[in-house]
């Protein structure tokens, strides 16, 4: 079941972009506002007071709430919802919690009985914390709330078990692009005669661009993020765009259903060795990649210190606002093509929630999903909910993008398109190649390599910092030996 | 200058009366150059470190000057707020002061009983205690955490405060002291009516205050430093530690690392004025002791 | 050294009670925290497990996964290098330290202080500290500091050769000057008149260190020396924060790898017990080598 819910998920996502992009016009480009704000947006004012339901008596955590690095306005947004929370279930105790989603942390927490009540894990996730017990059953709430009719049938697998119950919501998706400090690329003259960054197009022009950027400027090309799994996590979209999919795929379930995995092909091997060449023949990455996790990647590009990063759209917020890069310094382009295909990698984020939820507690979490904006209705709590979000994003200088929506409700997702045409503050000249690449078939979008994903990264980030940290390192035997240490861990896990 | 040494006595190899060749001479400078060497390199990254946390983050990232712009205090007072730092650090002194209770209470009893007691069959307990000298906490943190889940006692402090009353180089330590004791006090106060637990209470705890103070601040540092078993059994509760806020806080996707910098500044100011303040007494007492923190 | 013989508290049985009721908390905790862990990590070795439960006794299953992974064979050459570079540095260095301060006359008190000092800070921070320190992107202070010495900047943290021993080195940063203050208890603590005898003898400075200050203080030198090898094996957090166990498992040890079995995302507790108690084996013969040592060393007395 679980290979399917990857393509299914994929699929899903793929009819919501058409539906997000059909209706998608450059909008006009607004200058985020100098002063920070510290009160809730004013849209939020437009959310009801009344008290929907004041019998109510639970005490809710939320995860994922602002805090830390959080710009001012995030916070005053966050503290706008709770405010309209306490009116209308004025005996809902919140209790915001910095926590922010890992697998490892959520069992150590899930099992410590401090998981909050609400997180944000992964496509990848759902379904293993259903089957070891770890994850809240929201199924009556959902009913309650008449969202569950609006679950397409993707969901319905992604998030619930084999008897029919539900245990999330799906949050949204996102599609690896690629990141661009235009700062760079016009230092480094590689700018188009519009004033648009000339960014690559294909790997082989990374490399190329990249050596550029490095000669003019001094700073890295690409910022390489490859500590614990992220090297393997990204080596597997420049695999596929060497070729590794279908039956080269990296991970393949034979006819009598054993899972195999094959790391040697040749569009695996020359992935690797085009990594290699990154850092070998070209010398464009950044100096510290084996270290460099998430964090890193973006302060590097958002401060100026590497031109490109593998991100994506859903993370458009961190090297902006989050690390000061100003919004009309800032791309996103899709992911360059490799020789045998252009792909994308492709997933999302779901809410779930913690084990042993009680009937109240699920039912304040549903109310605080509608304020949030997150439910898929067009009521003035949630229109007021979807502005203040997009205001909010604006004031705090992250780009307002057409988002990549998980519902599968026509109305829902054009009213949201329009509001963030309201809010636009981008041009969006610099995202139009990424969002137009998703519905044009120039991209192929693909879902993580269905099985044991992270152990999977986990193997290849090894041969990714080998090589390139090795100059004399052996690409092919490297990957053999990644192949024979995951196979042996498939054949453990699964192959029984 | 020759006045002043001697009136320091010299104590090490090289006595008074070496000191009239060249030869020692230059030795004994080579032998201050060093010591300066290693206070620098001893105070250099702490120093650094205070100093990059005026760095905002552009600075930080792109700048190879030791010292900051300006020395603005606006970050600081940023991340002191945004971690909510008082909170954190009202937790963590919640633990070390469990800690300190426990460790002391616990450990001296233990002790109590194996060195002065001498129940029958306490020659098994000592040898336990002993091995586990040697036998690292961490080794069992898996089968501990599991134990720890299945009493229900995660999210909370109570598993950290009496992990502090299990430990074996705190027992050899009060073992150590209580030895040297004179035995007649001990038995004068049983012949004055007292239990042996009132005997432990009223003579030997006051009687060995030197060890208990060294042990408190052992205690006190560890519980301030570890964060391992209080992430396992804290998480991402209310009573998030300093250390480990600082763990959960270095792992953030979103972090930026200026102001990872200056909580790395606010988790060492607390021991760093602790040890100010029982800096004689410390370092006295493990000299005289000969112990290890 | 030699304490009066003790009497044993007279009364026997009610007294017998007494003591083991006062020592029970203790006990208890002991138990709880240590040995029954211990104890319970052989068991869960032998066990296939899923979440906190045991679900099927797999015999020695989960060792020869663990032993037939290349990150194990990996950690366990790690550990040897780890050991190398931590008695070369990590072990002498103290002894080196407590020699100079002991030496110094005037700001002796300042120098311990200060040698000391690095030992109290929380050893995650200082991590995190280091780190940042050796990073190479451009705010790494020790290629800053190198190239004022025209030194050209490197990436040490991801170069196979160099994490392990910059991990030794951030370990002896933090610990050299508490291990150092041991040393100089031990030096200071020699008969000052073996010195002022041999000096008469026409002994010189080198000779008075050779022939009395080390046969001094090498008995708490070889007890120091296991004491370290055996927290070797403790390495867990220091390559965890600082370089994640890479470059390509460069600084993995096997500590860490028990750590990722168990709470690396695949849960696996009952092959993170396998690595428990294979690490727990190789200290145990560390432990009856230390013992060996520690008898030998009241025997000399």
């Amino acid at each position: 079941m679980k290979r399917h819910i990857g393509s299914l998920a994929i699929l899903v996502v793929l009819c919501m972009l058409l539906a997000a992009c059909s209706g998608n016009t450059a909008g006009p480009t607004v200058e985020p506002t100098d002063e920070p704000i510290v009160t809730p947006p004013a849209e939020l004012a437009a959310q009801s007071d009344e008290v929907v339901d004041a019998d109510l008596t639970c005490t809710i955590t939320l995860g994922n709430w602002p805090a830390d690095t959080a710009p001012a306005a995030e916070l005053a947004l966050f503290e706008g919802y709770k405010a309209t929370m306490a009116k209308q279930y004025p005996n809902v105790t919140l209790v915001p919690s910095y926590y922010s989603y890992t697998l490892s942390n959520y069992i150590s927490a899930a099992k410590g009985g401090t998981a909050p009540s609400i997180f944000q894990p992964p496509f990848t996730d759902p379904q293993l914390l259903i089957s070891q017990g770890l994850a809240g059953d929201v199924t009556d709430a959902l009913a309650e709330f008449g969202v569950l009719e609006k679950f397409s049938p993707a969901f319905i697998e992604l998030l619930g078990d084999e008897n029919g119950r539900i245990y999330g919501l799906p949050r949204e998706g996102y599609v690896l692009g690629m990141h661009i400090n235009i700062n760079l690329f016009e230092e480094a003259g590689l700018m188009t005669e519009d004033g648009l960054p000339m960014y690559p197009t294909t790997l082989q022009e990374l490399a190329e661009y990249g050596q550029i950027i490095k000669q003019k400027t001094g700073k890295a090309g690409l910022v390489f993020p490859a500590s614990e799994t992220y090297g393997g996590w990204l080596y597997t979209n420049i695999a596929w765009n060497f070729g590794a999919v279908g039956e080269n795929a990296l991970e393949v379930q034979q006819e009598d259903g054993r899972w195999v995995c094959n790391f040697t092909s040749d569009a695996a091997v020359a992935a690797m060795e085009y990594i290699k060449s990154l850092r070998w023949e070209y010398d464009i990455l950044n100096a510290d990649a084996t270290t460099t996790d998430w964090a890193g990647a973006h302060s590097a590009l958002g401060t100026g210190e590497a031109a490109m990063n593998f991100a994506a759209d859903d993370s458009v917020d961190q090297p902006t606002a989050g690390k000061g890069l100003p919004v009309d310094k800032f791309a996103l382009v899709p992911f360059p093509a490799g020789p045998a295909g252009a792909y994308a990698l492709t997933g999302g984020t779901c809410y779930m929630f913690a084990p042993n939820l009680t009937r109240d507690q699920a039912v304040a979490l549903m109310g605080y999903l509608k304020i949030i904006g997150k439910l898929p209705f067009l009521d003035d709590d949630i229109v007021a909910g979807m502005r203040a979000d997009y205001a909010a994003k604006r004031e705090r200088g992250a780009p307002v993008l057409p988002p990549i929506t998980a519902w599968n409700d026509e109305a829902y997702n054009a009213k949201k398109l329009e509001i963030v045409n309201e809010y636009s503050n981008v041009d969006m000249r610099l995202y139009n190649d990424f969002f137009d690449s998703l519905t044009d078939g120039t991209i192929s979008l693909k879902g993580e390599e269905p099985v044991f994903a992270q152990q999977l990264y986990r193997e290849l980030t090894s041969i990714v910092q080998r090589v390139i940290t090795r100059e004399d390192a052996d690409v092919y035997k490297g990957l053999e030996q990644a192949q024979q240490s995951f196979q042996e861990y498939l054949d453990d896990e699964i192959n029984k | 200058m020759a006045k002043e040494k001697n009136t320091l006595p010299r104590t090490g190899v090289i006595r008074e009366y070496d000191i009239h060749t060249p030869g020692v001479k230059a030795g004994l400078v080579v032998i201050y150059a060093i010591c300066i060497v290693m206070v620098i390199v001893s105070l250099f990254p702490i120093l650094w470190v205070l100093l990059a946390g005026f760095k905002d983050l552009k600075e930080y990232m792109s700048s190879t000057a030791i010292l900051p712009q300006s020395f603005d205090f606006t970050g600081y007072v940023k991340t002191w707020t945004q971690l909510d730092i008082v909170k954190n650090y009202l937790n963590s002194l919640y633990v070390a002061a469990g800690s300190v209770v426990c460790a002391l209470v616990f450990n001296g009893l233990l002790a109590y009983g194996l060195s002065i007691l001498k129940p029958k069959g306490h020659k098994i307990i000592h040898k336990l205690v002993m091995f586990s000298l040697l036998m690292p906490a961490t080794i069992s943190i898996v089968p501990l955490f599991m134990n720890i889940q299945r009493l229900g006692l995660g999210g909370f402090f109570t598993p950290l405060w009496l992990q502090c009353g299990a430990s074996a180089v705190y027992v050899v330590l009060f073992m150590q002291f209580f030895e040297s004791i004179p035995y007649s006090i001990i038995e004068a106060s049983r012949i004055d009516g007292c239990s042996p637990l009132q005997t432990f209470f009223r003579i030997v705890l006051p009687l060995s205050k030197p060890i208990c103070v060294v042990i408190a601040i052992f205690a006190i540092n560890a519980a301030w430093s570890d964060f391992l078993l209080p992430y396992l059994v804290l998480g991402n509760g209310p009573w998030q530690t300093v250390m480990v806020r600082l763990f959960v806080f270095s792992t953030q996707q979103t972090i930026n690392y200026d102001a990872l910098m200056r909580s790395v500044v606010f988790s060492m100011i607390p021991p760093i004025i602790l040890f100010v303040v029982f800096q004689k007494k410390l370092t006295q007492n493990i000299v005289t002791a000969g112990i290890k923190g | 050294m030699k304490r009066p013989a003790r009497r044993r508290m007279p009364g026997k049985g009610k007294e017998t009670l007494i003591a083991w009721l006062i020592m029970l908390p203790g006990i208890v905790l002991f138990a709880f925290f240590l040995w029954e862990p211990l104890l319970e990590s052989m068991r869960m070795s032998l066990y296939h497990t899923k979440n906190v439960e045991l679900l099927e006794f797999v015999g020695f299953d989960n060792f020869i996964s663990v032993f037939n992974k290349a990150d194990f064979i990996q950690a366990l050459i790690n550990t040897f290098s780890y050991t190398f570079w931590s008695l070369l540095i990590g072990f002498l260095l103290p002894i080196f330290i407590a020699f100079v301060i002991g030496e110094t006359a005037r700001s002796k008190g300042f120098f311990r202080t200060a040698a000391y000092l690095p030992n109290i800070l929380p050893g995650l921070a200082v991590i995190i500290l280091w780190t940042a320190f050796f990073s190479a992107e451009k705010s790494g202070v020790v290629n800053i500091l190198l190239s004022k010495l025209g030194i050209a900047p490197k990436a040490y943290l991801s170069q196979a050769g160099y994490v392990i021993p910059i991990i030794v080195l951030v370990a002896t940063w933090k610990g050299a000057g508490a291990t150092a203050l041991i040393y100089m208890a031990s030096m200071a603590g020699i008969n000052p008149e073996l010195y002022e005898a041999a000096a008469l003898d026409g002994a010189g400075i080198f000779k008075r260190v050779r022939h009395i200050m080390l046969p001094a203080i090498f008995k708490l030198g070889s007890t120091l020396l296991i004491l370290q090898i055996i927290s070797i094996f403790q390495i867990m957090y220091e390559p965890m924060v600082l370089t994640r166990g890479g470059p390509d498992n460069a600084s993995l040890s096997l500590m860490l790898l028990m750590w990722r079995y168990a709470f690396g995302g695949s849960m696996d507790f009952g092959k993170a017990s396998a690595v428990a108690v294979i690490i727990t084996v190789i200290l145990l013969a560390f432990t009856a080598l230390y013992s060996v040592v520690n008898r030998r060393k009241t025997d000399w007395e």
